[in-house]
């Protein structure tokens, strides 16, 4: 086979699943609009990230997107509890991998192959909830006006050194769920021995405790407390409004992946597969990848020095019984 | 007359049909037979379903079997006890310290002649206007260890070590939480000082009395319903808030029952409705105790008569040189409760991020904060929805409470206790499990309120109704049956006099009750954050996303927007209440 012969096949194919995918897309957009033209999105990213897609969205197809965003656990309290009164009011769900099991497990979601999922990398793709459109990805970050970079700690290991007692704040293993599963997640990172002295030499060091990785951040902006144990991302958000931080180059770093997701029993679920297909689409990811985001996009990566160094490692899941037994074991250890 | 003639509304021992028709017969009964229909509904409706829930093991909505374990698992834990402990010292302490900062206030704004005080008394409302997790934030800005203001700068004035203060203690948890809920104390405070009868003071200092004596012995006890329904409504709302632990709390290893709630039910994963519904139950028990105290506080509703139809409006003291340190002592009280965080906050919406002001800060201010409330939509249809939800609901509210303060302080109808106690329920619970209630209660509500404004509206005036009773009863108590005998003499009837006589004398309460109400409606979040769908948005849970999104910058320019509003709700609602008694 000829090269030219080559280069023509590649082509065909690639104009043939194109025209499928906007084929579809024009559909779809059509059903939307006599369904109401909306779509309603309950999730827990950031507000601005959402803002930003939904007006591209809305610019490409015209329909409108509602979205409700809070926490995990608060959008999965609300959207179960209207599912179990019968009457759920979202089409689409965007959060991370915990509450999305949960909500799977309850049957909540309709089995949904989007046409813009093939882009994603095999690994990144869930048999049952589809591609892991980002990943969270949290480490050590640090105020680089109080901490010089050549003083800043070097790997986990060396949070634990004598010189950044009552320096480090980090929520709270024993309320925080990202955290309970980042500290039970290090040995895939560390080895289980190390992991395990790691965790029993930083609960001894008496970290400052907060209530979500945020307020961690936010303590390391305003210098009251100048390491923090919290989400990679929040250099690039707080950075690109002036705040000196900067993070640990660690290699590999835990993180949690996020999923989308669409109701069985959406009211508009034309326009929630629409808002879907967009949401994963190349487009959607670059917009979100310049907010901040990791997306997991072969060559996408957020405006962040060094990124694509970064090798994530999936924080493991517990179930309830799993999560219990772990923040009673770190109550002993964190809160005693 | 004696008062077995308005004792009006006695349910009779054994009904017939006779004696249903004689008690159907007096419009008082009516009333209290549709308020008590209508606050029966709006607390027992969601209630049933946290109770319920208390007593089951499965979430909301799906059918479970009965179980005691939730109760075993909540109450078994000798560490509860421990913290519930020290939630009551944290809530007496607060509650404490609040009264006694309103006091001051309220004293040196209403009685004496001080210079300015009209303007304390406009801006000591001010501080419930914010969301108290942004004092909370401004305290440990302020007074951090490490690099609070005030510390950095005590510490380079005297060449201090370490910080003087330090936030993250019982003391700092106290003090700020005291703050936070001194303008609830004011409110119900400065209302019934308004409404006092001046001649006990006089005769007082006929008999030879001085100012202070006059106030130590006659004013300050006679607010001692007033004072006693701050410190219940405070006690109840320190024990159950959940803002300053979080942000105070829980970086000082200090443990409250509230903040075990948190990790072992609301903010445990999943979220165990459940263990939630268990911990408000104990807290729904301990609220009404409190209730149960405070109306064997005030039982002998006459000993508290102080509004007379011998005219009503206390007089004022003179301090003669007094009168300046008097402004001293209120503005430095303002200074603590409002200007302080405010100025933290002004700082914080006028920069790219917090920090520690340097030289180099200057360069850096910045207006975006104020541009995206101008160029963005949602925040514009936020503040419509709040506005509506402040104006009807605080009104709705103070209507109800007027009308049950009046069932429960001046009939004898024998349910009246029970009113008072359903008014209590709702709020006893915390604020994300009564939301859950609320939500499930009407998700499948044959009229379609679930996602509309309304379901909204209902749930603030079933939360917040308490707020409203107590500051208008404290009123109510006060004001001697005599006027209203005199009206019924004259041969009006129960709603004539209701609505001549009661209500402009309860208008200071009233006033004040819709006041505290307007300003926690322009920002609650905890039941609106549950409840609102995307185009019913109130201003709460948009402050809610934005925070937690990290832009304590939008947070703080949209605080001062709600804070200039709420003050010109406020200034209204002064000017309308003067205007009518004129």
């Amino acid at each position: 086979m000829s090269d030219k012969f080559k280069y023509l096949l590649v082509c065909a194919v690639a104009f043939f699943y194109a025209s499928q995918a906007w084929g579809q897309d024009a559909k779809l957009v059509e059903a939307a609009k006599k369904e109401g033209g909306k779509a309603v999105v309950y999730g827990s990213l950031e507000s601005d990230t959402v803002g930003a897609i939904i007006k591209a969205f809305q610019k490409k197809t015209g329909l409108q997107v509602d979205y409700w965003r809070a926490s995990a656990t608060k959008v999965m309290d609300r959207a179960m509890s209207e599912y179990r009164a019968g009457k759920p009011l979202f089409d689409v769900m965007l959060t991370n991998a915990a509450p999305m099991h949960v909500m799977l497990n309850e049957g909540i979601f309709a089995k949904y192959n989007s046409p813009s999922a093939a882009d994603f990398p095999k690994d990144a793709i869930d048999p049952n909830l589809g591609p892991r459109y980002r990943n969270v990805i949290a480490g050590i970050v640090y105020n680089k006006s109080i901490i010089k970079p050549a003083d800043a700690p070097k790997s986990l290991e060396d949070l634990v050194n004598p010189k950044y007692k009552g320096k480090l704040v980090m929520p709270d293993p024993t309320q925080h769920t990202t955290t309970t599963q980042w500290v039970a997640s290090l040995d895939k990172i560390m080895g289980k021995e190390k992991a395990d002295k790691f965790v029993r030499d930083l609960a001894a060091t008496k970290p400052i405790l907060v209530e979500s990785l945020l307020p961690a951040a936010e303590r390391v902006t305003t210098g009251e407390t100048p390491i923090a144990i919290t989400y990679v991302k929040y250099v690039f958000i707080f950075g690109k409004k002036g705040a000196p931080m900067d993070y640990v180059r660690l290699g590999k770093m835990l993180g949690d992946g996020h999923y989308v997701a669409l109701n069985n029993k959406a009211p508009h679920s034309s326009g929630g597969k629409a808002f879907i297909d967009y949401f994963i689409d190349d487009e959607s990811m670059k917009i979100m990848a310049e907010m901040g985001e990791f997306v997991n996009r072969k060559g996408i990566y957020p405006p962040l020095p060094d990124a694509e160094k970064i090798q994530f490692v999936q924080m493991v899941n517990f179930d309830k019984k799993g999560f219990a037994a772990k923040k009673k074991e770190y109550s002993k250890l964190f809160l005693k | 007359m004696n008062h077995k003639a308005i004792a009006i509304g006695r349910l009779p021992a054994v009904w017939s049909l006779d004696r249903a028709a004689a008690f159907l017969s007096q419009p008082v009964n009516w009333v209290f037979l549709g308020v008590g229909g209508i606050i029966a509904f709006l607390s027992l409706y969601p209630s049933f379903f946290l109770l319920y829930g208390s007593f089951t093991d499965a979430p909301l909505g799906v059918p479970g079997h009965f179980t005691l374990n939730n109760y075993i698992q909540a109450y078994s834990d000798p560490e509860a006890y421990r913290l519930i402990l020290t939630s009551f010292i944290f809530g007496i302490g607060a509650s404490g310290l609040s009264v006694i900062l309103a006091l001051t206030l309220a004293w040196i704004t209403i009685r004496t002649n001080a210079p300015f005080r009209k303007l304390f008394e406009l801006t000591a409302i001010v501080p419930n206007i914010m969301p108290p997790i942004l004092i909370s934030i401004s305290w440990v800005l302020l007074l951090n260890p490490n690099n609070g203001l005030i510390n950095a700068i005590l510490m380079q004035w005297f060449g201090l070590e370490s910080g003087l203060f330090n936030i993250y203690s019982i003391p700092g948890l106290i003090f700020v939480e005291g703050l936070i809920l001194t303008p609830l104390s004011f409110l119900i405070i400065a209302a019934a000082m308004k409404s006092m009868d001046p001649a006990l003071e006089e005769s007082a200092k006929t008999l030879g009395s001085g100012e202070f004596g006059v106030a130590t012995r006659i004013t300050f006890p006679l607010m001692r319903p007033a004072i006693l329904a701050a410190g219940t409504l405070n006690f109840v709302r320190a024990v159950e808030s959940f803002d300053t632990p979080a942000i105070i709390a829980l970086p000082a290893r200090i443990e409250v029952f509230t903040t075990k709630i948190w990790r072992e039910a609301l903010g445990s994963f999943p979220t165990n409705h459940n263990l939630a519904a268990t911990y408000g139950v104990g807290i729904l028990v301990i609220a009404l105790v409190f209730v149960y105290l405070y109306r064997r506080f005030t039982s002998q509703v006459e000993s508290f008569s102080t509004v007379t139809g011998k005219g009503f409006r206390p007089h004022q003291i003179d301090l003669g040189g007094c009168r300046i340190l008097a402004s001293a002592v209120a503005f430095i009280l303002l200074a603590l409760m409002v200007i302080l965080p405010f100025m933290v906050l002004l700082l914080m919406s006028v920069l790219p991020y917090y920090h520690v002001p340097t030289w180099e800060t200057w360069k850096n201010l910045t207006l975006d904060n104020f541009r995206y409330i101008a160029d963005n939509d949602r925040v514009y249809r936020a503040f419509g929805n709040s506005l509506f939800l402040a104006i009807v609901g605080a009104s709705l509210c103070m209507l109800l409470a007027s009308l049950t303060s009046y069932i429960t302080v001046r009939t004898k109808i024998a349910a009246r206790g029970l009113l008072e106690g359903l008014v209590f329920i709702p709020w006893a619970f915390p604020g994300t499990a009564l939301a859950l209630g609320l939500l499930w209660a009407y998700v499948d509500f044959p009229i379609p309120v679930y996602a509309t404004i309304w379901i909204i509206m209902i749930a603030y005036v079933t939360r917040f109704l308490p707020y409203g009773l107590r500051a208008v009863s404290s009123t109510i108590i006060q004001i001697h049956r005599e006027l209203e005998e005199a009206s019924i003499v004259c041969g009006a009837g129960f709603l004539a006099t209701f609505r001549r006589i009661l209500i402009p004398m309860m208008r200071p309460g009233v006033v004040a009750g819709w006041i505290i109400l307007a300003t926690i409606f322009m920002r609650e979040f905890s039941a609106s954050l549950f409840l609102y769908s995307p185009g019913s948005e109130p201003l709460g849970p948009l402050l809610y996303f934005l925070y937690l999104d990290g832009m304590r910058g939008r947070v703080a320019a949209i605080g001062l927007v709600i804070s200039l509003i709420s003050i010109i709700l406020i200034a209204i609602a002064q000017r309308l209440s003067r205007w009518e008694t004129k």
